[in-house]
């Protein structure tokens, strides 16, 4: 069987569109009958309990009893993959809290898979904060994920300090997810099910729905491209047969423009 | 077997080619074929068949999603009727991009309506490498449109049609007599042609032409649909013997 992942979800500030991230790889891990569960740090309001309501919990990521509830069940948990959705500027905080519990010694031992996705916002502090959160990350898959999802114009300063910070981080593999038509995007939200969900016209209880095609045509699109990154990456392979993601050769940092 | 439901799009990347002509005529001929009609007019800045079929035509702006939704929405909807768009240079390369990323030609099938395009050809090296590469990229129906008016250059293995048996419509020229009756702003070819005043005119002629092409391209089309189901039918009847066979 494979060991259990955990998939952290971060970003240093908000309005990076974690959440999105967030909700395409439950989509994807869905998609690939990955039994997966997933934690929305973003006491009491969720954004992604809203959408994915039948397998996240809202748990506060700094108290005891919330880290038990999702560090000491996951090797019982049906679920193979856990996904953290961390709240705006706690990605540090948490990394070093996974650490203070011993679970980042878990993984290095190779009990357990540590996926980071690390969302980045458009701002040189950005960077500052892949130099923290990586400290932590030495044996975790670490991903920096830019999101043009929200239309970002990113890293459009110095192309010299942007590859000065990159290389310094070797390990880390970049990602890039695509914009999604902004009406789109809007009316999934208004929908409020998963991605998935509205490609097949449906509702949050499975009922027939009535989205537009133009609409529905644009989020597979977009999704499918979402994947690609995700199998790019071999995300899938990682989650699955975990003993080879850390072991298994580092691919390089690929940067798609 | 039920009929699909014929979508048809007239369309070329340049303009003055005749492409709103080709869409009047066919709008028209279509008419009466007993299925409801309805059109599209995708020329933001002139949307002449609109202004001519008021009731009939929509004129449509595909540069916003909301316009895409208006028209692909409907068109995925329109199982029921004959749908014919007029679809203009400007918004060309858009129209197919979108089609394209929503899948719909795929959806379309699924659902029994026949996209098929009516490319009004002229002899362009980019026009020809433009066929090419939408004809790659669709799997709709193609039929070039050879309007004998744009050019007497027409070279038939620029433009190949989906099927060998789909051929050329030809569109015969027209002489500047009958361009001047059939661009007057009421004019109906249909109502010209019932009116019998004065015998067959040179533009009777003309219209009888182009029908007659509309007849046979619609005949070909209806030829090798039957032509693919008959040699489709074959295969599942096998497939039931070797399981009786077992």
């Amino acid at each position: 069987m494979a060991k259990p992942t955990v998939v952290v979800v971060g970003a240093d500030k908000g309005g990076v569109g974690k959440t999105t991230v967030a909700r395409t790889l439950l989509d994807y891990f869905t998609a690939h009958h990955v039994p997966t569960r997933a934690f929305d740090t973003e006491s009491p309001k969720g954004t992604l309990r809203r959408f994915h309501p039948d397998i996240s919990e809202i748990v506060d990521a700094t108290s005891v009893s919330d880290q038990m509830r999702i560090f000491d069940t996951l090797s019982i948990t049906d679920a193979s993959v856990t996904v953290i959705d961390v709240r705006a500027g706690l990605l540090s905080p948490t990394l070093r809290s996974l650490r203070d519990i011993g679970f980042l010694d878990a993984v290095k031992k190779g009990q357990l898979t540590l996926v980071i996705f690390h969302i980045l916002g458009s701002s040189i502090a950005s960077l500052n904060e892949i130099e923290e959160t990586s400290s932590f990350a030495a044996d975790a898959r670490y991903f920096l994920v830019k999101n043009f999802i929200n239309n970002t114009s990113f890293f459009e300063w110095d192309q010299a300090t942007h590859a000065s910070y990159f290389r310094k981080f070797k390990d880390a593999v970049e990602i890039s997810i695509p914009k999604l038509n902004e009406m789109a995007f809007e009316q999934v939200e208004l929908a409020s099910v998963p991605f998935l969900t509205f490609v097949a016209n449906k509702g949050l209880k499975g009922e027939a729905a009535n989205y537009s095609f133009v609409l529905r045509g644009y989020v597979r699109h977009w999704l499918g491209n979402v994947w690609a990154e995700y199998d790019r990456v071999k995300l899938n392979e990682i989650v699955s047969s975990g003993g080879l993601a850390t072991s298994g050769p580092r691919v390089q940092v690929v940067s798609r423009s | 077997m039920a009929q699909p439901a014929p979508l048809y799009i007239v369309a070329s990347p340049r303009p003055r080619i005749g492409k709103t002509l080709v869409a009047r005529l066919l709008l028209e001929f279509l008419s009466d074929n007993g299925r409801p009609l309805v059109g599209y007019d995708i020329n933001p800045r002139e949307p002449a068949l609109a202004e001519r079929f008021p009731k009939l035509v929509w004129p449509v702006d595909i540069g916003e999603t909301r316009g895409q939704m208006e028209l692909f929405d409907r068109l995925i909807a329109g199982t029921a009727s004959t749908q014919l768009i007029d679809l203009g240079y400007g918004p060309f390369d858009q129209f197919f991009a979108v089609m394209r990323e929503i899948g719909f030609v795929q959806e379309a099938r699924r659902r029994g309506i026949e996209p098929t395009v009516l490319f009004v050809a002229d002899p362009s090296g980019a026009t020809v490498r433009c066929y090419a590469e939408l004809q790659r990229g669709l799997a709709a129906i193609f039929v070039p449109v050879y309007n004998e008016s744009v050019s007497l250059l027409f070279a038939k293995e620029d433009f190949p049609p989906s099927r060998a048996a789909h051929s050329v419509i030809c569109i015969p020229r027209l002489s500047p007599l009958v361009r001047g009756v059939i661009d007057r702003p009421n004019f109906s070819f249909n109502a010209y042609m019932a009116k019998q005043s004065g015998g067959p005119t040179e533009v009777h002629q003309w219209i009888g032409n182009v029908y007659a092409e509309f007849r046979d391209f619609e005949l070909r089309l209806l030829m090798s649909r039957l032509g693919s189901s008959l040699s489709g039918a074959p295969a599942p009847a096998r497939k039931s013997k070797d399981r009786r066979a077992r």
